[in-house]
């Protein structure tokens, strides 16, 4: 999993990359354009086309039935009827496909997620960064900053959590990696100051199959460490089309619907 | 001799240009554009000297090349009615603000219950109720209790846009101008003028009991950790249930041995040292799950951790960039407003003397907040002057108000009773420092405008020490026109405890104002109508005549007596029969406010409040300078608006010289 998502990672780092200084909405619409044509032809593969095809021409029968035979209530009872069940049947057509597409869409939003997901810092702005450490660990943990960041406040040590918690400031636009020493050992974390469309991970978290899933923006923490979660608070981005803000993923999922719509034709996909 | 000539020429070209300047000058153009500064207790004595002084280049430099007077104030000089004298051009007969509180008779109280007076609700409409919840149809909506035409609007029919932001006594924006932001008289999320929360270990904090305008909890940090509760409505309207509070938590953590912890605020987190502020925090209140929430602002402040571990939330304020409240016209100009500048206090007066007068804030952190408020309203007004592309900008200051009413007494009078010499060398500079805050501002705006900009600073009053407190109802009592129950001892707190409504004649609700007890009109009213008059006038005798004790001078200088001495009608029947203007240096004790009744009449002012203007309103004008001279006379707050107006060649505006009717839309 590391391994696939250090090549997923380097991948959308360089589709990216040429993105990187502009309004984050016109590489969303490429990425989205390029997923439209990467669902088509996984759609087109995996799909009983022919079938997808055949129910269809029944649904439009069915509600063609309904408009002709509009003075006949059984005669649109069971037209009506049909069409719910032609309906059930289209979307356990799609179900194939959709379990096919569903593993390397998620891997794509995991990614995207890093690179529109949060706010970019800009240089001295104060952030939060935190490590949770396992139940019963050592509480002596320490940092050590790059220069360029400086710590804002004297560290919280959180008996209860455990934990500790710093007030850190960078001083100037860059990417840093931040040294954290927990006992004996050595834990990094990246933060990104910088306002374009980068890679920002806001955790490291322990390794699972779960976490290496959805965070892969960041390499699992060894999985003897004695901190479980390290973060880094990113504030979360909204994308704003005309004064409308949205998450992301909303416009993701309209833009890559909306053009997969657009493109069947050129690619012969019938959905 | 041709030389000769042409220099004759030459000398005569110069002399009619000379002459065609001239004239040019005293013929001036009609305003295009106008921006108005109104900084609420801008005193004009202190600016005077302040001027002389050579304090405040850029007022006397509007005073040089333009022009600068005392302003008249209101009667009774209060805000929300002053400033509804500017926005109306009406008295409070016809607009109908006669204090803070006004009382609502339709309570069943003999007194009637007190109510804001600038704010009201509209009724509750039809509810549909299912499974324990309530969905209101429609009504429940707050309401602006001035009436009357507001000035912007004759600018609005004449096509010019205007931007009013922070307009006291404008609570819902009328939606005149192109663009409102509604101030005094907006309430916080609760509902109320502003409650903070704040929570402490110390038991001598959370055991008070004589606390107002915030609640202080008791707090627990076990194992470094405490968890707090905000309360957001004590009963969450959507529910049947009774007293079913709307709240949301928040978690602290505490370093054991750094003053310094770490706040979990929804899905914020932020770690904070002691004595520092944080920027605004947004808070959710769910309503209805899923379904219906409201969100509010707040700013934190760790006051301490150790001994004592204590926490200072601001009140709740509506969040402009999710209002729960209509606190602007349109909408979308508060969340502009705090896109560009930053979330923002949007409660009527932010400045907490609340804090200050429970104990609760100090002076120090009291005055940083102020701080932090005043830097909000300048950033705003910085943002809309600097895009002003015409028509007219008016923006409000309030923090100069709300600072002098701490500080005025305790550093300018050394006869105050609480007048210190140490606090009185750490800051005696503090208010005439703010006074050259707002010169610079004014200079910086007077360095923008174009030539075809008129910049007017104007104030709603000026300022006083209050060092006598006058206690109305007690005076009431002692000549005799309210009786007390046999039993009953002074003081009495609050809502005339132990009053015997059968033989009063009078009472006092609010700082200044005095009803009678009028059959037919209060529900246990003992004077008649007829005799109303005859006993008003005795009451003004008696009043003018009392004199103080201790300096020996007359404690009442004026009396206004509604029909007598308010011009305008349409709204007089809300009003106090009488409005007390108490010699400079005294006020309404703020116990008199909500009815309560002292021991003595007059003692000496020992509220954390040592500054006021709600006296007889001839002491205390405000000021008016215009960048050039206008063309309409203004000496007054009451027909400031109608020259202001003028300039843009609107003359239709009322100006307090004629009668003027309003009738009352209710």
């Amino acid at each position: 999993m590391s391994l696939l998502n250090s090549v997923l990672g380097g991948v959308f780092d360089i589709l990216l990359l040429p993105f990187r200084s502009l309004p984050p909405m016109i590489g969303l619409v490429v990425i989205s354009a390029l997923c439209s044509v990467g669902m088509l032809l996984g759609y087109k593969a995996t799909s009983n086309q022919p079938a997808i095809e055949a129910v269809k021409r029944k649904i439009a029968a069915g509600l063609f039935e309904i408009r002709l035979y509009n003075d006949d209530i059984v005669a649109i009872l069971k037209a009506q009827g049909a069409i719910l069940r032609d309906n059930l049947r289209y979307l356990g057509l799609n179900m194939v496909p959709m379990v096919f597409m569903m593993v390397p869409f998620v891997l794509v939003i995991a990614q995207l997620q890093f690179h529109y997901g949060y706010e970019g810092l800009e240089a001295n702005e104060p952030v939060l960064l935190q490590v949770t450490l396992q139940e019963g660990a050592s509480s002596d943990v320490s940092l050590e900053l790059p220069d360029g960041v400086r710590l804002d406040a004297p560290a919280v040590r959180m008996a209860a959590l455990p934990g500790t918690a710093w007030r850190l400031v960078p001083e100037s636009s860059g990417s840093y990696e931040l040294g954290i020493i927990v006992g004996s050992e050595r834990l990094t974390k990246t933060l990104v100051v910088d306002d374009t469309v980068t890679r920002r991970s806001p955790f490291r978290l322990a390794p699972s199959f779960l976490n290496q899933l959805l965070y892969p923006a960041e390499p699992p923490l060894p999985a003897d460490s004695a901190a479980v979660e390290i973060a880094l608070h990113y504030p979360d981005r909204e994308l704003s089309v005309l004064g409308f803000g949205q998450h992301w993923l909303v416009w993701f999922f309209l833009l890559t619907i909306v053009l997969a719509f657009a493109m069947k034709g050129w690619f012969g996909v019938t959905i | 001799m041709k030389a000769l000539r042409l220099s004759a020429i030459a000398l005569l070209a110069v002399a009619a240009a000379g002459a065609l300047f001239s004239l040019g000058a005293r013929a001036q153009t009609p305003t295009e554009n106008m921006i108005v500064m109104g900084i609420d207790g801008l005193d004009y004595t202190l600016v005077r000297e302040m001027i002389d002084a050579g304090r405040l280049p850029n007022l006397a430099r509007m005073e040089r090349e333009g022009q600068f007077g005392p302003l008249e104030t209101a009667a009774t000089p209060q805000s929300p009615v002053a400033w509804s004298n500017f926005i109306t051009g009406l008295d409070s007969g016809g607009h109908g603000i006669f204090d803070f509180l006004h009382r609502d008779l339709t309570s069943g109280l003999p007194f009637g219950f007190p109510y804001q007076a600038t704010a009201l609700n509209e009724p509750p409409g039809p509810e549909f109720k299912m499974a324990g919840y309530v969905f209101p149809l429609w009504g429940g909506d707050p309401k602006l209790g001035r009436h009357g035409t507001a000035f912007w609007q004759h600018l609005a029919d004449a096509g010019i846009p205007a931007t009013v932001v922070r307009m006291p006594a404008n609570y819902p924006p009328v939606g005149a101008g192109e663009r409102e932001l509604s101030g005094m008289g907006t309430p916080d999320l609760r509902g109320s003028p502003g409650e903070s929360f704040f929570f402490s270990t110390d038991r001598r904090q959370f055991m008070k009991t004589d606390v107002s305008g915030g609640f202080i909890y008791p707090a627990d940090v076990i194992d470094g950790k405490f968890e707090g509760t905000i309360i957001g409505l004590d009963d969450n309207p959507l529910t049947e249930a009774e007293n079913d509070a709307i709240s949301t938590d928040f978690v602290v953590y505490v370093d054991p041995d750094e003053d310094v912890a770490k706040f979990e605020v929804g899905t914020q987190q932020f770690v904070m040292q002691a004595g520092e502020w944080s920027d605004w925090k947004t808070l959710d209140f769910e309503m209805l799950p899923y379904l219906a929430s409201m969100t509010g602002a707040v700013r934190f402040f760790l006051k301490s951790v150790r001994p004592e571990f204590e926490v200072y939330v601001t009140p709740i304020q509506v969040d402009p960039m999710a209002p729960a409240l209509p606190i602007a016209e349109p909408a979308e100009f508060a969340l502009e407003l705090a896109e560009v500048t930053g979330r923002f206090y949007t409660q009527e007066m932010p400045e907490d003397t609340h804090a200050i007068n429970n104990g609760v804030l100090d002076l120090a952190e009291f005055l940083e907040q102020t701080r932090i408020a005043r830097e909000e309203t300048v950033a705003q007004f910085r943002y809309l002057r600097d895009t002003f592309e015409g028509g007219f900008l008016f923006s409000y200051f309030g923090s100069g108000d709300q600072t002098s009413h701490v500080m005025w007494g305790v550093t300018r009078d050394t006869g105050h009773p609480q007048y210190d010499p140490a606090l009185h060398d750490q800051y005696r500079e503090l208010i005439p420092n703010i006074y050259e805050e707002f010169d610079a501002l004014i200079g910086e705006t007077l360095d923008t405008i174009d030539d075809n900009t008129t910049l007017v600073v104007m104030s709603d009053h000026g300022f006083a020490s209050w060092r006598r407190s006058f206690n109305l109802n007690t005076w009431l009592v002692e000549n005799g026109y309210m009786t007390l129950q046999r039993q009953t001892s002074l003081p009495v707190k609050e809502f005339f405890n132990g009053v015997d409504w059968r033989r009063t004649r009078a009472y006092s609700i609010g700082i200044s104002a005095l009803y009678l007890n009028l059959r037919g009109r209060e529900p246990s009213g003992q004077v008649a109508p007829g005799d109303r008059m005859a006993l008003l006038e005795q009451i003004e005798r008696d009043l003018l005549a009392t004199i103080d004790p201790v300096t020996g001078e007359p404690a009442v200088t004026k009396i206004y007596i509604r029909e007598r001495d308010f011009h305008d009608r349409g709204n007089l029947e809300i009003g106090p029969d009488i409005i007390v203007g108490f010699a400079n240096g005294t006020r309404g004790s703020g116990n008199n406010a909500l009815g309560g009744i002292a021991e003595e009449v007059i003692t000496d002012n020992t509220e954390e409040w040592s500054g006021d203007h709600i006296m007889d309103h001839r002491t205390v004008p405000g000021v008016l300078f215009a960048s050039r001279p206008l063309q309409r006379e203004a000496t007054s707050l009451q027909n400031l608006a109608a020259a202001l107006l003028a300039e843009f060649g609107i003359d239709d505006f009322p100006d307090g010289t004629t009668p003027i009717t309003v009738i009352n839309p209710e």
